[in-house]
């Protein structure tokens, strides 16, 4: 009876606040039918804002797979001090304000920060550009990759490295022919949850982004616009693009997980 | 020739794992090193491998000195405790993998490879298994994937840690018996890590014992067992016990108990004996039996020697009396000083 009761009610807390809320968008993005929906889409700022949010997240996924695997291999295979710290330093994003994360930029590139100046005076664009919005989704989304990799590599060990090695492999070949291997779904899995931040971040792009419209303004960001505009089609039109996203992901994520959970840590974030 | 170190010293952060190692592995030997755990011997492995480097002290192949080289270009096989198989490959691929990594100019044509690769698990007595991955491949197949992948590149030297670690009893004691015909076919110069004097005994043409990163033996495997050279040898590779005596007039005396002849100077010293070193006495040192279990056609028998924290275990013909002291006397002790 008590086990029936929490279930009930895990479902319908649920329902409410995750899934009525999922139906809203596409009813609301569908209100005016599939035409004026299609309208909403191709209109010039919305297709913009598609583009910059692929660019940004083409930009920032790449680099925090490289970070993340950088970061990884050199916290579980190697032993040096302040290793305490850099782990630490990876879990910041995930602990600060994205709000704060855009501030951060804001301070040290915009106009009055601290290489504003001189940025400005060698015709460097970062605030209220499309580098800034660059940097502020790689600071927010590198956790993701790193964080998942840690786990997953600390309890490989190096003991696959070392017997690569001393078959004779480089280590380029080691790490292209062992480690990546070992790591591939986790990796795909952190990618994943890396990418779908980087196109949905709001509040950290939102500070730098100085939302130029057709310029500077990502899906979530273009989203706020129209809404704060009543276009209601039209914001939620985009919204559901977004929602189709985080569905795709989910499915993927759901896939990994049931076919592979066992080679990916750290699941749940 | 063979393996030579030289003064090897190693430190971890502030724990030093190893204190000044001579060593020598002479052509054709298969050498145990032989010690509890925290005793350097893996460590010692490693650095001889090429995966750990000495803060002090040469490591020599042939005479020839490698103590600067990376382990890729040591030329010596090395057989993991886990086995560090390649999870995505299969059983052919990863006894290939030392072949395929090579340079384009170096490398085998890919029949060459093939003909090889059937080879090894011919050798390794695993004919028909290379399209299998290591999963599905019991703890004693993958232990002999790992080492005909490790031969696979020819290697000079071959270095296994702990090879039969991760094994249970009944494999293990078969397999060591078919590593040791293999190692005697092959000849190839050869040490491998172990914390089971058994198999050390066993298996090894000479013995290191270590403990706390220095070694208290180099012998053959009968020495070590009878002559060993410290109470820590005497206690790590066969079970022990050990009296305070006295010697007097090249006597060791426990009390008013002779208990053998002594080669040592007069005064206060430790004499160790085995547990089957000793014969029933009806005027032997007198002790309270506590356990008593039969063992190997004689019975075992844990007794307290008044006055002596720690029980001795000996070996008697028959059972003890119950509520009767047993009495006995050691045959051949062991000296070592106090």
């Amino acid at each position: 009876m008590a086990r029936r009761l929490l279930i009930a009610a895990a479902l319908a807390f649920l329902g409410l606040f995750v899934l009525l809320p999922f139906i809203a968008v596409f009813v609301e993005a569908f209100r005016q039918g599939v035409p004026a929906f299609l309208d909403a889409l191709a209109e010039p700022d919305a297709m913009a804002a598609m583009r910059l949010t692929l660019l940004v997240a083409a930009i920032s996924v790449p680099a925090n797979i490289v970070f993340g695997i950088v970061a990884a291999w050199c916290i579980t295979k190697f032993e040096f001090r302040g290793k305490g710290l850099l782990i630490t330093l990876i879990d910041l994003p995930f602990s600060v304000s994205p709000v704060v994360a855009g501030l951060i930029y804001v301070l040290l590139f915009g106009i009055n920060g601290w290489f504003g100046p001189w940025l400005r005076a060698n015709g460097v664009e970062i605030i209220f550009a499309v580098p800034g919005i660059v940097l502020a989704t790689i600071f927010v989304t590198f956790p993701f990759v790193a964080r998942e990799l840690i786990p997953l590599m600390a309890e490989q060990g190096r003991d696959d490295e070392e017997a690569a090695v001393s078959l004779g492999a480089s280590g380029l070949q080691t790490f292209w022919h062992v480690t990546l291997p070992n790591i591939r779904w986790g990796l795909l899995y952190g990618v994943l949850l890396c990418n779908a931040r980087a196109m949905g971040e709001f509040g950290a792009v939102s500070v730098v982004s100085g939302h130029i419209r057709g310029l500077t303004n990502t899906m979530p960001l273009h989203v706020e616009i129209l809404y704060t505009e009543y276009n209601f089609v039209g914001a939620f039109a985009v919204a559901s693009l977004l929602a189709v996203l985080a569905l795709v992901t989910l499915a993927v994520k759901t896939l990994l997980e049931w076919r592979y959970g066992d080679q990916i840590q750290g699941m749940g974030h | 020739m063979g393996i030579t170190v030289s003064g090897v010293k190693k430190t971890f952060g502030t724990f030093a794992a190893l204190h000044g190692i001579d060593l020598e592995a002479k052509p054709g030997e298969f050498l145990a090193l032989l010690g509890p755990s925290g005793s350097g011997k893996t460590t010692l492995l490693r650095i001889i491998a090429g995966l750990e480097f000495p803060d002090t002290g040469t490591i020599a192949f042939d005479d020839e000195d490698v103590t600067q080289r990376p382990v890729a270009e040591r030329g010596v096989g090395f057989v993991f405790q886990q086995y560090a198989l390649f999870r995505h490959m299969t059983i052919a691929d990863n006894i290939a993998f030392g072949l395929t990594v090579r340079p384009r100019r170096q490398r085998p044509p890919k029949a060459e490879i093939a003909r090889r690769v059937e080879e090894l698990l011919d050798l390794v007595q695993l004919s028909g298994l290379g399209k299998r991955y290591p999963a599905q491949l019991s703890g004693g197949q993958r232990q002999r994937v790992a080492l005909a992948r490790a031969l696979a590149v020819e290697p000079r030297f071959l270095l296994l840690d702990e090879p039969f670690g991760a094994l249970d009893a009944k494999v293990r004691k078969d397999l060591r018996r078919w590593l040791r015909g293999l190692h005697d076919r092959l000849g190839l110069t050869s040490i491998f890590v172990t914390h089971d004097q058994e198999e050390a005994l066993e298996l090894a043409d000479r013995v290191v014992v270590m403990d706390h990163g220095v070694i208290e033996q180099i012998a053959a495997p009968a020495d070590v067992y009878e002559r060993p050279a410290s109470p820590f040898v005497f206690g790590f590779v066969g079970e022990s016990n050990c009296l305070p005596v006295t010697v007097r007039a090249g006597r060791a005396l426990y009390g008013a108990h002779d208990i053998g002849p002594a080669d040592a100077p007069e005064g206060p010293a430790n004499a160790w004996f085995r547990p089957h070193d000793v014969i029933a006495a009806e005027d032997g040192i007198p002790a309270t039996p506590l356990l008593a279990r039969p063992k190997n056609g004689a019975t075992r028998v844990e007794a307290q020697i008044e006055g002596i924290e720690k029980p001795v275990e000996i070996d008697l013909p028959t059972p003890p009396a119950p509520g009767a002291p047993v009495r006995f006397r050691p045959t051949r002790i062991r000296l070592f000083p106090a």
